[in-house]
């Protein structure tokens, strides 16, 4: 990076704003998806829309890529820095601009970290529904980036069901006012087209969020299975019987086993072979109602006990256990590979079962968590990166699980987005003539691709794009 | 592949104990440096990530490197929401420990930590001069001009407590018969700058044991237990600390060691940690820390807690807030103690302050080390101190007590800070006392 352009910046964005040293850039080589590493040339970190139009102008003018960042929990390497390009960070524009409880939003900054919005109204009686497993971690405008699903938005559908409005940086440094926080925006709704755009139409500054009323009730049930299979028999039978849990979550063996060993053990039985969490909200009798009505259902797949949360904080850590559940695989291996497939919740049982047998019969570990509830399946595969051979099967692995998906009639992405990670299996589910037409309404917002640039769509040239292995991507380009 | 080009046994850490991290990222919120900079390589995960890549031969511990390492206060919080189990303490302190060969300190730095942590530190002589040393610069005003001219390091010398007199500055005289029916022994460890600083504390924890049916003793002559060492990147020096302790408690078996500063317990109960090459230092060091208790942790059990109960008369204490300790909390996962005995105080109203388990700045001598950081995070601990309502804020660490005095010095003139022994002590009957 040129130095004058790198002091043009640091006028921009304060000594504190701007990294260049080797160490600090190598922290950011990677997010969640660890398999693919870039160090990036140039981080930046502006605190405000006005310091980040600056930057993208100062970017746009010397024509260098740049990749947004929030606080890096992504799972499909969407904020993997890209070769000759620049990271530009939220994580200093965590302030909270507006709460406006009676209209129920919240206007924030992007770097806000999810858990923060329900903790700043929920003395209003007040929550942000969307809860990704990384909730305590990531921030909202990477919700936004990847339009982040969770256990709850089964319920309350994903991230751009609960977004308003949205101040958006260009590519070219221009700053878009989408922040009328209306039901209906006249015309088009740019702000749909926007969530999960996965940083390539532009930088999110500030968010407008929808806040929803605490419900009067919750209930919260963990169910208790001694097979996988009739667990998730028994999930699709709930989905039929229309009965609406607010949630509906399962754990594996192995799953209950890394979480019960950690700092977050909740309690779920180490015997069982799976576990469904359920949550029930709404006034107490509907709650009540619908417990009743989904016991039996339970029963008849073989439910071997359930039990209730006693308060809130029982319910809490029950919660607890499921989120940090992907952070404890972490004692199974060093590494783990993480897909979010979706499949019709009749196929459950049957995803479930085909994703264990590829990975057994490639002598890998895998393990499961999932949304259930959605049919949106983590197939967890615990590795270590440095057996070149193991990243491979996993790789294979991951592929085959995605296109038995597809052929399920699901889709590659429940909530975690494409990314590096899933971008060579999008030819599979798209047509030529589909991807072209997404390139095309990504050029309208960025003409010269510099904003994520190769990730998502597949490269075009007649060999696919595959992870490269730990180790070659960093150093080599 | 990675090139692992560096031998093995030349990284900073065991590169093993790297694996751990699976990157989940659930540690970033936590940390009070991320929180400040919000600088990936100034977060658990970022340090980790550039800890293995060092032991991986990919990156040279320059100076940004040991910037990321020395930025951190291992105030332990990640370790309390790490679902992997990543023990970081270990692993900084064995980085920082590594890094102190790779890249050598200044003169005056090696100078100041070779006279502070091997001289003063190990000796009660060196702490006595030390300390009048700087009670003699509080008389004379000495310490005002600290901040014209040492800067910010300065502001942090000057707002000390200020030494108190000469007469309080004496270890525990336990010969005076602690009254009551004492049915069990302990001994109290009085700690380094404890006895000078805060004898007030030390003598109002004998006291609250002693009202809890236990019979103190102490070792005047033991001073440092090395936690400043081992933080600091002085294995070699918490090593030989570790053992001196271990030497000065372990003829009496089975008799429990209290210990009223959290930072000291915490890495009292880690020492087996120290020795994990030397299999006699070990068996020994494991012995040792399995007899080592806070002193909330250990009163708060029935056995103590009901006849200390019995002795509690009615506080004017008013309302408390308890800010955890970082090496209680997440150290030693002591959480629920501290506030089982305050609530026993009849008469007292106890609040929580909104983000009690996060570091108020003090972290050892990071105060000193970097004032700048460490006056931002306790900036935060007042206003919520402020917010929650409290008078009194009560601590169980002499660093945290110190911090806190400052700040309140300054920016809150009506409100006080206390350790958790003082407030009891106020509350036993006057004929307890």
């Amino acid at each position: 990076m040129q130095e004058q352009i790198v002091t043009q910046l640091r006028a921009i964005v304060g000594p504190e704003g701007i990294l260049t040293d080797p160490a600090a850039l190598l922290a950011y080589e990677s997010d969640g998806l660890t398999l693919k590493r870039h160090r990036p040339e140039l981080v930046l970190l502006p605190r405000d829309t006005s310091e980040t139009a600056q930057c993208m102008r100062v970017l746009h003018e010397h024509g260098i890529p740049l990749v947004p960042r929030g606080a890096g929990t992504g799972l499909s390497g969407g904020a993997t820095p890209v070769p000759n390009g620049v990271l530009v960070g939220t994580a200093r524009m965590r302030d909270v601009l507006e709460l406006n409880v009676e209209d129920r939003f919240a206007r924030v900054q992007a770097g806000v970290v999810n858990v923060d919005l329900t903790r700043c109204c929920d003395d209003d009686g007040l929550f942000y529904a969307p809860d990704p497993s990384s909730q305590m971690a990531c921030t909202i405008g990477g919700n936004v980036a990847e339009n982040s699903g969770g256990p709850h938005c089964f319920k309350y559908g994903s991230t751009t069901r609960h977004i308003l409005g949205l101040v958006i940086v260009t590519a070219t440094g221009e700053v878009l006012h989408l922040d009328e926080p209306e039901v209906d925006p006249e015309g088009l709704d740019l702000v749909g087209l926007f969530v999960g755009s996965e940083g390539m139409f532009g930088v999110a500054t500030e968010i407008t969020v929808q806040l929803t009323p605490v419900p009067p009730v919750t209930e919260t049930l963990l169910a208790i299975f001694n097979a996988l299979d009739p667990c998730c028999d028994a999930v699709s039978d709930l989905i039929a019987a229309r009965l609406e849990p607010s949630a509906i979550e399962i754990l594996d063996k192995l799953t209950i086993q890394a979480v019960e060993a950690s700092v977050f053990a909740a309690g779920y039985p180490q015997e069982a072979e799976a576990v469904l969490l359920l949550e029930v909200e709404g006034r107490e009798a509907a709650v009540e109602d619908t417990v009743e009505r989904m016991l039996p259902i339970l029963e008849a797949h073989g439910l071997l006990e359930v039990r209730r949360a006693r308060d809130a904080g029982e319910r809490r850590k029950l919660w607890a256990g499921r989120k940090g559940a992907f952070g404890a695989m972490g004692r199974i291996a060093p590494d783990l590979y993480v897909a979010d497939v979706v499949v019709p919740r009749t196929r459950l049982r049957e995803i479930v079962r085909y994703a264990t047998d590829v990975c057994t019969e490639r002598n890998l570990k895998i393990s499961n968590v999932f949304h259930a509830g959605d049919g949106n399946l983590h197939p967890n595969i615990s590795y270590d990166r440095r057996d070149e051979d193991e990243v491979a099967r996993v790789l294979e692995a991951g592929d085959l699980i995605m296109e038995a998906c597809i052929e399920y009639g699901g889709s590659l992405s429940g909530e975690h987005g494409v990314g590096l990670e899933k971008q060579a299996m999008m030819s599979r589910l798209f047509t030529p003539d589909d991807l072209s037409v997404m390139e095309r309404v990504r050029r309208c917002l960025d003409p010269d691709i510099r904003l994520n640039p190769g990730k998502m769509f597949p490269v075009r040239s007649c060999k696919e794009v595959r992870p490269q292995l730990a180790g070659s991507s960093g150093e080599s380009a | 592949m990675s090139t692992f080009s560096r031998e093995a046994g030349a990284a900073l850490i065991e590169h093993a104990q790297s694996l751990d991290c699976i990157h989940c990222g659930l540690c970033l919120h936590t940390c009070p440096t991320y929180q400040l900079t919000g600088n990936e390589s100034a977060s658990p995960r970022g340090r980790i990530h550039l800890m293995r890549a060092e032991a991986e031969g990919r990156i040279e511990p320059d100076h940004s490197f040991e910037e990321a390492m020395n930025s951190c206060l291992l105030c332990l919080r990640c370790e309390s929401v790490c679902p992997a189990g990543v023990r970081f303490e270990s692993m900084m302190e064995s980085c920082r420990d590594g890094l102190d060969s790779v890249r050598p300190k200044g003169w005056l730095a090696r100078l100041a930590r070779r006279i502070g942590f091997g001289r003063i530190l190990p000796s009660r002589t060196g702490i006595r001069f030390t300390l009048g040393a700087l009670k003699l610069a509080q008389i004379l005003g000495l310490t005002r001009l600290a901040p014209l001219l040492l800067g910010a390091r300065g502001r942090a010398l000057a707002s000390l407590p200020s030494v108190p007199p000469r007469a309080e500055r004496q270890p525990l005289d336990l010969a005076a018969p602690a009254s009551g029916s004492e049915t069990q022994e302990a001994w109290l460890m009085e700690g380094c700058v404890m006895p000078e600083l805060f004898g007030r504390v030390n003598r109002a924890s004998a006291a609250v044991l002693a009202a809890a049916g236990v019979h103190c003793r102490t070792r005047a002559e033991h001073t440092c237990c090395g936690a400043l060492h081992a933080h600091n990147g002085d294995l070699a020096g918490a090593r030989d600390l570790a053992r001196s302790t271990i030497i000065a408690f372990e003829s009496s078996e089975n008799i429990p060691i209290v210990v009223n500063s959290a930072g000291c317990g915490s890495h009292m109960k880690e020492y087996p940690r120290l020795f994990t090459e030397d299999p006699e230092w070990l068996d020994r060091a494991q012995a040792f820390s399995s007899r080592v208790v806070d002193f909330t942790e250990f009163l708060a059990t029935p056995e103590r807690l009901d006849p200390l109960k019995s002795r509690l008369g009615r506080s004017k204490s008013g309302t408390l807030a308890f800010d955890d300790p970082c090496h209680l909390c997440h150290g030693q996962g002591v959480r629920s103690a501290p506030r089982t005995l305050l609530a026993a105080i009849p008469g007292v109203e106890v609040v929580e302050l909104e983000d009690p388990e996060a570091c108020c700045g003090s972290a050892g001598i990071h105060s000193m080390l970097r004032p700048e950081d460490s006056s931002a995070l306790l900036a935060d601990k007042l206003r919520d101190l402020e917010r929650s309502g409290a008078q009194t804020l009560v601590t169980a660490n002499p660093g945290c007590h110190m911090q806190w005095a400052g700040g309140l010095a300054q920016a809150k003139p009506g409100k006080q800070v206390q350790h958790i022994a003082e407030v009891l002590a106020k509350a036993l009957e006057p004929d307890a006392s």
